[in-house]
C-alpha cells in the first residue's frame, strides 16, 4: 500500500482523493526517475571519486573502436580508488644554491594492491641525485641505473610482489615517480632530493618550485600502439605522435575542476642568503617568515598545505650596498676540482645608453590554454611593450593558436596611429584553439631576404614571445630557433600560473635573449620594466673567459651567451687543479670591458660537482638539438649521470625492497594519479565539450507535476465541501 | 467539520502556490526551447554580415560569441548557424564550434556540439552516408562549402573516451548528450556522429590534440 509522502496531505489522507494524488505523484516521480536512469541525477564526478560500481554496464556502451576518431583514455574509471598523494617539500638555500627534499606520500585507500604513477614537475635545472623509499620506519636507498635497466628492475620487483619505486625524467622539468605494491590501506613515501642553482637577475634571487604539469598541446600524427620504435606507453591522456613520441608520458590525467583541488603540498624554506635582505616576497602564495638568531630565515606557507596547481616563487633582494658583484666557490672531489664562478658586469655607462632603433616582433599565444587569466596577463604585458615603442622603431604582432595570423604583412614604424591600431588589435584578442607554435615561430624569425643593393637594416631585431609554453614538442622548436635565429634575438615571457619553464629558458638560450615570468596581472608592470631595461640597453657581447693555467679545464657554458643588463655570468668549471686567476673580457657595443678574479678568494662549498655535472648534461643534450650523433650524446650523458648519481633523460633512480609482500593470488592495479588543472585555466577551453542537454524538459515536467498537484488539491477541496 | 474549515485556507494557498510554481517552471522550460528557435532567426543577420567580410560579428551587443559557419543537412531539412565556442551560454542559442578543435576549412577535426533536445535533436535520425554541408565565409560575399559524409555513430562514455584530431583528413564530429529522451541532464554518455570530408581543401594548419568528452550532457 502506498503511503502519502507529502506531509501537508496527511490531514486528508483518510480520504480517497489524497491517496489518488499521492499515487499519481509517486508514479510521476518514478516515471521521471526511470526515464532519467541512464543519466542519473547524482553527480557523475562524485561517483567517479567514490569509485562506485558502474551501474550502467547493462546499457551497452560503444567500445569506441569503429569510429576512428575516438579512442579510450588511460584514465581510470574503475571502481578501485587511486592512491592519494600528499607532498612535503623542504628547501635549504645557501647563497646561490638550493637543496630540496621532496616527499611524496602515496596512500592506498582501497582494498586492492595498487601501483601509483605520478607525473610531476621540478625546477628546470634540478639535479636529482637521491631517491629513498620509506615504508614505516624503514628506508631503502635508490640506486642510479641506465633508464632501461632501472625500468626492468622495477618491473621485475613489481611482478614479484616487492615494493619498489622508480624515478624517471621525461623532460628536464617533468619527472615520473612510480611506486608499486602499495598494500590495501598502506602508505609508501617516495623521497627525492635535488640541488638547484638559483636564478639571479636584476639584483634579485628567485626560487621557483613548480607544482603541476599543465596540459600540453600535442602536435603531430598519432602513432598506433605497439610500434617497435616507440618508447614504453605512458598513462597520459594524449596519444604518442610522430612529433611528440612520448606524449602519453607527459600528459597526466587531469582531475575535473568540480571535484575540487587534489594533491596537497606543504612547503618550508630555510634561507641563508649570505647578505642582509631588503626584500623577501612570495609572489603567488601567502607565507610566514621567521628570522632565526643565526641570521637564517625560515619561511613556510601560511596555509598548512596548498593544492598543487601553480608555481611557488620566492624572491629576495640584498640590502643596498650588499649586492654581490663577484663570487667564487670551489670543491675538491675525487681528485678533481670544481668551481662556480659568478661575475656581475657593471651597468653600461651613460655613454652607451643611447637608444638603438629596434624592430620588435611580438608573438602572442592565443590558444585555448591561455584562456582566462593568462590571456589577460599577456595582453597587459603586450600593451605596455607597445606603448614603449618610438617612431624610429618598427614592429609587428603575430598571434597563433591552430593558425598563425599577423597584424601587418611587414613590420611598420611605430607611429601613434599604428600603435593605436595595434593596441585595439590586442584588446580584441581571444584565446581558443590549438597551440601550433612552429609556424608562428618560423614566421617571427624569418625575415624577407634583403633585396640586392639595399643596406642591411641597422635595427636591432628582437622577437618577444608571450606564451605559457604548453606544448610537447619543445626540441623541435629549439632546433627551429637554432637554425633560423640569424641576427634576431628571442625573449620569452612565460605567462600564467604554471608555465613550461624548460621551454621559456631553453628557447631564450637558443634565441640568445632572456626569459621572464608573469604569473599575475599585478606583477606585469615590474616584470615588463625589467625586460625593457634588457631590450633597450646594449648587451655585453663577445664574452671570453680565460683561465690563466696550463691545465685542462672543462668550462660550461662552452659558448658564453650575451648578457643583458642585470644578468650575471655564471660558470661551472671542472679542472685537475685550479690556478690563481681568471680573466673575463667582453664589450658593450664598441666599449671593451674586463674583469679579473683570483682563486685566492675562493670559498669551499659542497655540491659544486653536482652543479657542474647537471650543466654538463644540459650542454650534451643541447648538442643533440644541434645535430650531434644521438648515440654519442646518449653515452656521454650516461657516463656523467652515473658518475654523479644523477637522474637524466637516460638514467633513472630505482629502489627495491627485496621482501615480497603481495600475496601471489592478489592482483596489482595500476593508477595514473590525476593532477589539478593549473590555477586560472579553463577546463572547457583546454579539453572540454560542454553541457549538451538543457534542463528544459526537467523543468517542464516538474512544472506539470506542480500543476497537477495544485489542481488536484483544489479539486479535492471542492469534493470535500460537497461531501 | 471545524477541522476541515481550518485546513481549507492552507490547502487553497498550497494549491494556488503549486499552480503558480507549475506555470513558472513550465514557462521556464518552454523558454529554453523558444530561445533556441528564436536565436537562430536572430543570428541570420549576424551571419550575413559575417559572409560579407566582417569578423567576430556579435549578434547582440552583450554577446560573447559570433557565427563562424552554417551547417545544413539536406536530407532532414536542417539548417543551423554555428557559433564560436561551446559554453553553456553559447549553446542556448545555437550549436557551438568547440574552441580547441580545428577551424572550418582547416585540415583536422572540427567538433561541434549542441543540446540533444534542441538543435542536435536531429542527430538521432542521421545514418551513415548522410551528407552534411558546412558553409564558411570566403571571398565576400561568396562562401565556400565543405561536404562531409557520416561514417560512424557511437554512444560512448565521456569519462573514458576522447576525440582524436588528425591532420591528414578533414573530419567533422558532432556531439550531443545521450540518451535523447532523458529527462534529467548530467549523465556521462555522449552520442557522437563522425563524418569525413571529401571536397575540403587543404589550407594548412592542423591540430593533433585529443579532446575530452567530459562535460555534462
Amino acid at each position: 500500500m502506498w503511503r502519502p509522502v507529502v506531509p501537508s496531505l496527511r490531514a486528508v489522507s483518510s480520504f480517497q482523493p489524497g491517496r489518488t494524488i499521492a499515487l499519481c505523484l509517486k508514479t510521476l516521480l518514478c516515471l521521471a526517475a526511470f526515464s532519467a536512469w541512464p543519466c542519473p541525477t547524482t553527480s557523475v564526478s562524485a561517483q567517479e571519486q567514490a569509485g562506485a560500481p558502474e551501474s550502467r554496464e547493462a546499457f551497452r556502451i560503444g567500445e569506441a573502436t569503429h569510429g576512428t576518431l575516438l579512442f579510450r583514455t588511460g584514465q581510470q574509471t574503475s571502481m578501485i580508488p587511486a592512491p592519494l598523494l600528499k607532498t612535503d617539500v623542504q628547501i635549504t638555500v645557501t647563497g646561490l644554491v638550493a637543496r630540496a627534499t621532496v616527499q611524496q606520500h602515496f596512500t592506498n585507500p582501497g582494498n586492492e594492491w595498487a601501483e601509483g604513477i605520478y607525473v610531476f614537475p621540478l625546477p628546470t635545472h634540478a639535479a636529482v641525485d637521491h631517491l629513498r623509499m620509506r615504508i614505516g620506519p624503514r628506508t631503502i636507498e635508490g640506486v642510479i641505473k641506465e633508464r632501461a635497466e632501472a625500468k626492468q628492475a622495477y618491473e621485475k620487483a613489481k611482478q614479484r610482489g616487492q615494493r619498489a619505486s622508480l624515478l624517471e625524467q621525461e623532460r628536464p622539468n617533468i619527472f615520473t615517480a612510480s611506486v608499486s605494491n602499495v598494500g590495501p590501506g598502506e602508505a609508501i613515501t617516495v623521497e627525492l632530493e635535488y640541488q638547484e642553482t638559483l636564478h639571479y637577475d636584476q639584483g634579485q634571487l628567485r626560487l621557483r618550485f613548480p607544482m603541476v604539469v599543465g596540459p600540453r598541446y600535442i602536435p603531430g600524427e598519432p602513432q598506433a600502439h605497439g610500434e617497435p620504435e616507440k618508447p614504453v606507453d605512458g598513462h597520459g591522456w594524449a596519444h604518442d605522435t610522430d612529433r611528440v613520441p612520448d606524449a602519453s608520458r607527459i600528459t597526466p590525467p587531469v582531475s575535473l575542476p568540480r571535484n575540487g583541488p587534489i594533491n596537497p603540498v606543504s612547503l618550508t624554506i630555510d634561507l641563508a642568503p649570505g647578505f642582509p635582505l631588503a626584500r623577501l616576497e612570495s609572489a603567488y602564495h601567502p607565507i610566514r617568515i621567521a628570522a632565526e638568531p643565526d641570521g637564517r630565515t625560515r619561511i613556510a606557507l601560511e596555509e598548512a598545505s596548498v593544492p598543487a596547481d601553480r608555481d611557488f616563487e620566492l624572491m629576495w633582494q640584498p640590502a643596498a650596498g650588499h649586492t654581490p658583484t663577484a663570487a667564487l666557490f670551489t670543491e675538491q672531489k675525487d681528485g678533481e676540482s670544481f668551481a662556480m664562478i659568478i661575475v656581475m658586469p657593471p651597468e653600461p655607462s651613460a655613454l652607451h645608453r643611447h637608444r638603438v632603433p629596434r624592430e620588435a616582433i611580438f608573438v602572442i599565444d592565443t590558444s585555448g590554454s591561455m584562456h582566462g587569466a593568462s590571456i589577460e596577463q599577456a595582453k597587459a604585458a603586450l600593451g605596455l611593450a607597445l606603448a614603449r615603442l618610438t617612431p624610429e622603431d618598427t614592429f609587428n604582432i603575430i598571434q597563433f593558436n591552430s593558425v598563425t595570423k599577423v597584424l601587418y604583412p611587414d613590420p611598420k614604424p611605430a607611429t601613434p596611429a599604428t600603435v593605436q591600431q595595434a593596441l585595439r588589435y590586442v584588446s580584441n584578442l581571444t584565446a581558443q584553439g590549438g597551440t601550433e607554435m612552429l609556424p608562428a615561430l618560423t614566421r617571427a624569425l624569418d625575415r624577407p631576404d634583403p633585396v640586392d643593393g639595399t643596406e642591411k637594416s641597422p635595427r636591432l631585431r628582437q622577437v618577444i614571445f608571450l606564451t605559457d609554453g604548453a606544448v610537447g614538442n619543445e626540441e623541435e622548436l629549439f632546433s627551429t630557433i637554432r637554425r633560423r635565429l640569424g641576427d634576431s634575438r628571442l625573449f620569452t615571457i612565460g605567462i600564467g600560473s604554471a608555465p613550461n619553464s624548460h621551454f621559456m629558458q631553453k628557447a631564450a638560450e637558443f634565441g640568445r635573449g632572456s626569459f621572464t615570468y608573469i604569473g599575475s596581472t599585478t606583477e606585469v608592470q615590474e616584470k615588463m620594466d625589467a625586460l625593457f631595461r634588457k631590450v633597450e640597453h646594449p648587451a655585453l657581447t663577445e664574452i671570453r673567459v680565460e683561465l690563466t693555467s696550463q691545465t685542462q679545464a672543462d668550462m660550461l657554458p662552452e659558448r658564453v651567451p650575451d648578457l643583458y643588463v642585470g644578468e650575471p655570468l655564471v660558470l661551472a668549471v671542472k679542472a685537475d687543479k685550479l690556478q690563481e686567476t681568471i680573466l673575463v673580457t667582453g664589450r658593450f657595443g664598441t666599449m671593451p670591458w674586463s674583469s679579473e678574479l683570483s682563486f685566492g678568494q675562493a670559498k669551499p662549498r659542497d655540491g659544486l660537482s653536482v652543479f657542474w655535472a647537471r650543466r654538463k648534461i644540459a650542454s650534451l643534450i643541447d648538442q643533440h638539438v644541434n645535430g650531434a650523433e644521438p648515440d654519442l650524446v646518449r653515452q656521454a650523458v650516461i657516463d656523467v649521470a652515473l658518475k654523479h648519481h644523477l637522474v637524466s633523460r637516460y638514467t633513472s633512480l630505482v629502489a627495491v625492497d627485496v621482501t615480497p609482500v603481495r600475496p601471489e593470488d592478489r592482483t596489482l592495479q595500476s593508477h595514473a594519479l590525476p593532477t589539478n588543472l593549473p590555477q586560472g585555466w579553463d577546463y572547457t577551453s583546454v579539453f572540454g565539450l560542454p553541457q549538451t542537454a538543457t534542463s528544459g524538459r526537467l523543468q517542464m515536467l516538474l512544472g506539470l507535476i506542480a500543476l497537477l498537484v495544485g489542481a488536484g488539491l483544489a479539486w479535492m477541496r471542492a469534493w470535500v465541501r460537497m461531501v | 467539520m471545524r477541522r476541515q474549515g481550518l485546513m481549507a485556507i492552507p490547502a487553497l494557498l498550497l494549491s494556488a502556490g503549486l499552480v503558480l510554481l507549475g506555470l513558472w517552471l513550465g514557462a521556464q522550460g518552454a523558454w529554453i526551447y523558444v530561445k533556441a528557435r528564436l536565436a537562430q532567426y536572430l543570428l541570420q543577420h549576424a551571419w550575413s554580415r559575417t559572409i560579407h567580410g566582417e569578423a567576430h560579428v556579435t549578434p547582440w551587443p552583450w554577446s560573447d560569441t559570433w557565427p563562424v559557419a552554417r551547417m545544413s543537412v539536406p536530407n532532414y531539412g536542417v539548417n543551423l548557424i554555428i557559433l564560436a565556442g561551446a559554453s553553456g551560454r553559447t549553446l542556448a542559442f545555437g550549436p557551438g564550434l568547440v574552441s580547441t578543435s580545428a577551424l572550418p576549412g582547416q585540415m583536422g577535426t572540427m567538433i561541434m556540439s549542441a543540446h540533444r533536445d534542441t538543435h542536435f535533436r536531429f542527430l538521432e535520425q542521421l545514418k551513415p552516408g548522410d551528407e552534411i554541408l558546412v558553409e564558411v565565409p570566403w571571398q565576400p560575399p561568396r562562401t565556400k562549402f565543405y561536404r562531409y559524409h557520416v561514417t560512424g555513430i557511437d554512444v560512448v562514455d565521456a569519462r573514458r573516451t576522447r576525440i582524436l584530431s588528425q591532420r591528414a583528413r578533414s573530419s567533422l564530429v558532432l556531439v550531443t548528450c545521450y540518451p535523447f529522451d532523458a529527462i534529467v541532464p548530467g549523465g556521462p554518455l555522449r552520442y557522437v556522429v563522425s563524418a569525413e570530408g571529401k571536397d575540403a581543401e587543404e589550407l594548412g594548419g592542423h591540430s593533433g590534440k585529443a579532446f575530452s568528452l567530459v562535460g555534462e550532457p
